[in-house]
């Protein structure tokens, strides 16, 4: 059995003229905390997007645990254990919080096509197991008292929340988090912080984009950094501390932070 | 809302199934039309309700299963009751086959799409290809049904088939919303592209959603065979499909809002007899104002249809 690894070589995506990943390659392992920055625009969120198969890349590989998952559908590749999070929340809003964790559990549910029509004995087992796995997640994410609420009427930080317990719900082996921190406020970030340990605390690998420096030196064990689509330094948050090129490209994009 | 649905359903089906016996035969007709379009109104709302794909081609299935049943009956001899299985099969299968190639198409190219379906089998049946559908005058004189050799000749006995067609199909919906792919058809509506990173081949579950539709059509078109004891071209065409839609908009994809708007357009016009000319311009209006006043339809679809023991109000909060 390959281990979890993903390892993409040479990725390169294009949009038009403009070469929004060139030639990218960097390797997550197994039970890492592995974090991508770089600033607005470097294409952190399009490679996150050739991973999780919403778009394929034009050239490179893209492996997985010794597999060539790109060209996959998206939901292929929830299969084989990735699954995200996106940057703009993207939730089922109409929804209660309990809907939209049980769609995590679409591809571990046993119940076949035609059980949408007719119930049976083992079709209600499943569905009430799952129930239950939705419980599991609403508990983790201290979610218990939105269960019945729409997610389109809650606050930002508690829908961040819903779309990582949905993601979660997978059971997933590699779960890719695209600026997980953005719009939560100092109390909300330090909780994510907690959550996210906890994550990797029960066997999965995290990768993630973030924006917040300060936060992502806390919580990576590898970070890559990437600008205009390249890859400018990789290492351990101290050695990237300490990079030449990263302190320029970020002192050369002062003004496009946002918080 | 909620509990007027709690006790709504026993009341609706109490008066339901004592209906036939207050009315006279007139009415029992005008019934037998609510609950067929009822169902018609029902299976649409599995395609344009839940899973949000703009299909308005309805009456095709709906007249795919009446004529069936009326070919295999008026020219094969099959009782009437037999032709069931075929009538949901046939247009569930036409369903996969019509569904297949068009269902990543976005809404306005859907709808033209389902449109021109529709318009090519009116022009099937009414060119008489094959020479099995009777041409611009349709089939009639089919058989009365019968139920293990037993002749049910009069309407009542066609009420009731059509009610438990109502009752079967309301059992599916409900089946459906407590299921995998039920919930699957909400994701894909809601947001395609987040329903496919959670792992979902939303490609499936609209083919799957298409085929259900047709096929409950189909049954109530074999109801439909049944009651008139006749199809034409007319009964299946373009319009119907329009009338199909809107209940479902202007109902809101529920079963009461359904209801309400079956009621509405196949029912008041009866009432109102003088003003049955008027009904198109009436219901134009209605749709207009619905749409304006209430977009989510009169009675608006409902989410939250999760099991009682993760509903536990605050005692769980931080
Ligand atoms: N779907 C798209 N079509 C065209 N250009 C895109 C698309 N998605 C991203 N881009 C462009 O690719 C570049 C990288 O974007 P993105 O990956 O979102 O950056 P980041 O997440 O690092 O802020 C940007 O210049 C952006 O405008
Ligand atoms: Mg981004």
């Amino acid at each position: 059995m390959a281990r979890n690894e993903l390892i993409l070589s040479d990725v390169t995506k294009r949009f038009g003229g403009l070469t929004a990943v060139d030639a990218l390659s960097l390797k997550v392992e197994e039970g890492q905390i592995y974090g991508v920055i770089g600033p607005n625009g470097a294409g952190k969120t399009t490679v996150f997007n050739c991973i999780t198969g919403i778009y394929k890349s034009e050239e490179g590989s893209v492996n997985w645990r010794g597999e060539e998952i790109r060209g996959l559908t998206p939901y292929q590749i929830v299969d084989r254990g990735i699954v995200r999070t996106f940057q703009t929340i993207r939730l089922f809003s109409q929804m209660s919080v309990a809907e939209n964790i049980m769609s995590g559990r679409h591809i571990k549910s046993s119940q076949k096509l035609w059980h949408g029509i007719i119930h049976t004995a083992a079709s209600r087992r499943d569905e009430l197991f799952n129930w239950h796995k939705v419980e599991e997640q609403l508990d983790f994410f201290d979610l218990g008292e939105f269960a019945a609420t729409p997610t389109g009427s809650l606050p930002y930080g508690i829908q961040r929340r819903v779309e990582m317990a949905r993601a979660l719900a997978v059971e997933p082996t590699l779960l890719i988090l695209d600026e997980p921190a953005a719009g939560l406020n100092d109390k909300e970030t330090l909780e994510l912080l907690e959550t996210i340990f906890k994550i990797r605390g029960k066997g999965v690998t995290v990768l993630l984009i973030e924006h917040d420096m300060d936060m992502v030196m806390e919580m990576t064990d590898y970070l890559a950094v990437i600008n205009f689509g390249k890859l400018i330094a990789e290492g351990t948050p101290a050695e990237i501390q300490q990079n030449p090129a990263v302190i320029e490209a970020y002192l050369g994009s002062e003004d496009d932070d946002d918080e | 809302m909620k509990k007027l649905q709690g006790f709504g359903y026993p009341i609706f089906f109490v008066v339901m199934a004592l209906l036939p016996h207050l009315l006279d035969s007139r009415w029992q007709a005008v019934a037998i039309t609510f609950l067929i379009f009822a169902v018609v109104a029902l299976s649409q709302d599995i395609i344009l309700g839940k899973s949000g794909m703009f299909h308005m081609g309805q009456a095709l299935f709906f007249g795919m299963g009446a004529y069936i049943t009326a070919i295999l009956n008026a020219q094969y001899g099959w009782p009437l009751l037999t032709t069931i299985p075929v009538a949901i099969l046939v247009p569930a299968f036409f369903g996969v086959i019509l569904a297949g190639p068009i269902v990543h198409l976005r809404g306005d190219y859907l709808l033209v799409t389902t449109i021109g379906f529709n318009i090519v089998f009116v022009q099937v049946v009414q060119n008489n290809l094959g020479g099995i559908t009777g041409g611009p005058n349709g089939i009639f004189g089919l058989d009365s049904m019968s139920f293990f050799g037993i002749q049910l000749v009069s309407q009542v006995a066609v009420y009731y088939f059509a009610f438990a067609v109502l009752l079967v199909t309301l059992l599916i919906m409900r089946n459906l919303e407590k299921s995998k792919a039920g919930r699957a058809l909400h994701y894909l509506r809601e947001d395609q592209l987040a329903a496919e990173s959670i792992g979902i081949n939303t490609r499936i579950y609209k083919i799957f959603a298409f085929a259900v539709g047709a096929g409950i059509a189909g049954l109530a078109g074999t109801v439909f065979a049944t009651q008139y004891s006749a199809v034409s071209p007319e009964a299946f065409n373009f319009m119907q499909s329009v009338l199909f839609f809107s209940i479902v908009i202007v109902g809101g994809s529920s079963v009461p809002g359904v209801l309400i708007g079956v009621f509405v357009m196949f029912v008041l016009p009866e009432i109102f007899r003088e003003f049955a000319t008027w009904r198109f311009f009436i219901f134009g209006f209605a749709m207009i104002a619905a749409m304006i006043l209430r977009p989510h339809g009169i009675w608006p679809a409902t989410f939250g249809k999760i099991p009682k023991f993760l509903i536990k109000g605050d005692n769980h909060g931080a």
